[in-house]
């Protein structure tokens, strides 16, 4: 026992040693281990920048090292990676839709550097925008946060926070080649730092071909079988039987360009202007969608001292949509856009160890669309108040209670929100108790749709009478995070978190029968009644002195109420994601990062039999440093082959076991 | 000798040229053409599913020449007021003979049809397999029609009248 202390004392001696005189290759994994060993700030939770272990509510983080480890390209990839209990799906049309633990997409907040984005697809912003090329860091605050962030916060927030590099300069590009519709994927970003100047500049362009999905049967199987039927004989009826939502996934082409500009004037001043420019392309059959996404925005932060700062900010964000054939004609009888422009004010003031901060917001909302009456527009005005205070009572007892008044010119709808948090350190672990309302107020679609479906004879139509949804939610967590040392094998540093939450979630807004309207047949908009939804999430992660490391999450929810299961997407009860990972030098000019992970998706809870009864898909990936800032990225992504058996709106868009290499440079570093 | 020898010879030959005519009298039968043996009009179950969901409707589809070893089939038309989908012509399916079935295979047609407001829109029906054995014929095809996002995948089982 005290042999094999000994030789594993040695050992780590002599890695370490080996370490310290390897040339700077640098690891992701070891920002990873840094930005645990420093205990990372996070500023979702309450508006305000706060370790971690000390934010309000339980906030979900994913570095820079899980988005590079996981070579995601958009938020989807990511998400869709870590976080359990969340789903994409596609709807008609190949929009896509989401679910996070029983919640629609529209009842999640996307951020980017907390500001809104315009537009939607099938029930949220466009995913695609949100490339991960720039990005520093994800938060994830699930329940209810709408007396921060108003309305859209009623199951959850998710924050994409971009990166701000440091070094005097830095440069990149990347690029990588997936086998999966022949997928590329190519960057460049740029950086510089000085004393008062701070830049970042990303470009991204990705490529991908159609994909056409496997039919379980052949047309040929299919017509053997129909004529055994026609003919009397013994015949398989599950091969007459189609039940696939998606026969062929659209090729598509993207391009984001984003710049971020800091300018620290003085020590007190800061001023930063941001602008970006999206376009995608979704290849059809008989035309093309294209769209387009513009963005700009600038802050200005005033900071008397380390104890008062005052932030005003303007933001502008545009998404439009059209449709144009093959020979570049514009339609223009799918055109839509929608402009949103938002002005912040937000102060901050601590006295000691406490905190107050008062903010207000005035949002125009604009929206033109072939899917109101006579292509016409329609825009309101939201304004709100919003104040908090961070009330550390003890060293090891923290209060938070946050409240929020909004207005919605268009609906003339009212909202008023709250929240209360209690955090208590004990010495071997942290507690906390949250309660926090959330609101959703109708979107002007919702409100004033006036559409013949495709033409086909049957109308949406819009409700201007619509109440803003509503939700409560309740949850309570524990959570450990501690370094085990002189143990051997087991010295590194772990952390568990275990959330248990209800949802109570009212006043849903969803289609209803609306009869027959202008001689069709027709779907109104409507308030229904509501469900509740019963969750525990697990989360642990590990990570080992000796290179490797882990992570495991897991989430199990429950819907009771008037519960609709949407062909979308199918909630499921259980679900987990996991990762482990090993990174090592093994000489002077080559290093390994390596992971291995995978998620599982359990039964759909509508108990339909009809769609994937549960999948676990698995992927490795390994980075090589191979030189001074030179990286070779591989993957092999659904490592053991899994294939849907048919294609449903909610299953996992693969054919296979499939595979990716790219090339990414940091010219900096070389 | 020689006179019964060539006797013998020419009752041979004369056999061998009546046997040979009544050999060519079988031949002489005028071949009908594969594409001619299934030409038609068939009524009988159309399964059109989309996107999972599956409508039955009794319909007929009618089969006409377009080459010795080729025909063409005429889908009809689907959905009532605005969602009809008007008859699509389907051309050049290729037939191909075993034993009592013929065959017919056409990976893709694409073209074009006037609906009834006269407006124009293209469609695509791909993968397709006709099966014809006596008087009854089995269709499998995909249809994608205009801009509908979703594909109809298309059961048929008829037969001839």
């Amino acid at each position: 026992m005290v042999t094999a202390y000994l030789t594993n004392r040695i050992l780590q001696s002599l890695l370490a040693g080996v370490a310290l005189a390897m040339p700077a290759i640098p690891l992701s994994a070891q920002s990873f281990r840094d930005s645990v060993e420093l205990e990372p700030v996070v500023v979702t939770a309450s508006h305000s920048p706060k370790a971690l272990k000390d934010a309000p509510v339980v906030t979900r983080l994913i570095t820079l090292h899980d988005i590079k480890i996981t070579d995601a390209t958009n938020i989807q990839d990511m998400l869709t990676q870590e976080i359990p209990g969340l789903e994409f799906g596609f709807a008609m049309s190949q929009e896509t839709s989401l679910n996070m633990s029983g919640f629609g997409g529209n009842a999640v907040l996307f951020l980017v550097d907390g500001e809104r984005m315009a537009g939607e697809t099938m029930d949220n912003v466009d995913y695609n925008r949100m490339n991960l090329d720039n990005v520093g860091r994800i938060e994830i605050v699930k329940g209810a946060s709408s007396a921060l962030y108003g309305s859209n916060a009623v199951g959850g927030v998710i924050n994409i926070i971009s990166r701000e590099n440091l070094e005097p300069w830095t440069a990149n590009v990347n690029t990588r080649y997936n086998f999966f519709g022949h997928e590329w994927r190519n960057g460049a970003s740029f950086s510089f730092n000085t004393k008062k100047w701070n830049s970042q500049t990303s470009f991204q362009h990705t490529k991908i071909d159609p994909v056409d999905l496997p039919k379980p049967y052949s047309s040929e199987e299919i017509a053997i079988e129909l004529l055994k039927k026609a003919q009397g004989l013994p015949y398989d009826e599950s091969v007459l039987n189609d039940d696939s939502n998606l026969s062929r996934l659209y090729g598509q082409k993207s391009y984001n360009v984003k710049e971020r500009l800091t300018w620290r004037a003085t020590d007190n001043l800061t001023l930063i202007g941001r602008g970006g420019y999206f376009f995608r392309t979704s290849e059809r059959d008989t035309y093309d969608y294209h769209f387009n996404g513009y963005s700009a925005g600038l802050k200005g932060r005033y900071a008397w001292d380390f104890a008062r700062y005052l932030e005003l900010s303007y933001a502008y964000d545009q998404y439009d949509k059209a449709n144009f054939q093959p020979d570049g004609t514009r339609t223009h009888d799918h055109d839509y856009s929608n402009r949103q422009q938002v002005a912040h004010a937000l102060y901050h003031h601590s006295f000691g160890k406490n905190s107050l901060i008062l903010g207000a917001d005035y949002m125009h909302d604009y929206l033109s669309t072939y899917q109101f009456a006579d292509n016409t527009s329609h825009a309101q005005d939201n304004i709100d108040g919003y104040a908090q205070f961070d009330w550390n009572i003890t060293e090891r007892l923290n209060i938070v209670g946050s409240v929020r008044y909004d207005y919605f010119s268009a609906s003339a709808q009212k909202a008023f929100t709250e929240r209360l948090a209690v955090v208590y350190k004990f010495p071997w672990m942290t507690f906390r108790a949250n309660y926090a309302s959330g609101f959703r107020a109708p979107t002007l679609k919702e409100m004033y749709m006036h559409f013949d479906m495709g033409n086909m004879g049957y109308m949406l139509r819009g409700n201007p009478d619509l109440k803003p949804e509503k939700s409560h939610n309740f949850n309570i967590a524990i959570e450990r995070t501690n370094r085990i040392r002189n143990s051997g094998f087991l010295d590194g540093r772990y952390n568990f978190t275990i959330m248990g939450y209800c949802n109570i979630f009212d006043k849903r807004i969803t289609t209803i029968d609306g009869g027959t309207y202008e001689g069709m047949e027709s779907a109104l908009y409507w308030n229904e009644d509501g469900i509740t939804v019963w969750g525990m999430d697990f989360s642990m992660g590990h990570i080992w002195d000796c290179g490797f490391s882990l992570k495991v999450n897991y989430s199990w929810m429950k819907e009771t109420g008037k519960v609709y299961y949407s062909d979308f997407y199918q909630p499921r009860s259980h679900s987990m994601t996991w990762r482990v990972g090993y990174d090592h030098h093994f000489s002077r000019h080559y290093a390994l990062d390596a992971a291995l992970s995978g998620r599982y998706q359990g039964k759909p809870q509508s108990g339909r039999k009809d769609v994937d009864q549960g999948y676990t898909i698995w992927k490795l990936m390994l980075q090589h440093h191979v030189w001074h800032g030179l990286t070779v990225i591989t993957a092999i992504d659904n490592l053991f082959n899994y294939k849907p058996k048919s294609y449903y709106y909610c299953s996992p868009l693969t054919t296979g076991t499939s595979f990716s290499v790219g090339l990414s440079v940091d010219l900096d570093k070389m | 000798m020689k006179i019964k020898s060539l006797m013998t010879m020419a009752l041979a030959m004369m056999a061998f040229v009546v046997s040979m005519s009544s050999c060519g009298s079988d031949d002489d039968e005028p071949v009908v053409a594969v594409a001619d043996q299934v030409v038609g009009s068939y009524t009988g179950t159309e399964v059109l599913t989309v996107m999972g969901e599956a409508d039955e409707s009794t319909e007929t589809f009618e089969f006409t020449k377009g080459s010795d070893v080729s025909v063409d089939v005429n889908l009809p038309k689907y959905g009532e007021g605005m969602m009809t989908v008007p008859a699509l012509p389907v051309k050049g399916i290729v037939l191909t003979k075993s034993g009592n079935t013929i065959t017919g295979k056409l990976d893709k047609y694409e073209g074009t049809v006037k609906t009834a407001d006269g407006t124009e829109k293209a469609y695509t029906v791909s993968d397709v397999t006709v099966i014809f054995s006596d008087k009854t014929v089995v269709v499998k095809f995909t249809q994608k029609y205009g801009n509908m996002p979703f594909a109809f995948e298309g059961q048929f089982t008829g037969t001839r009248k």
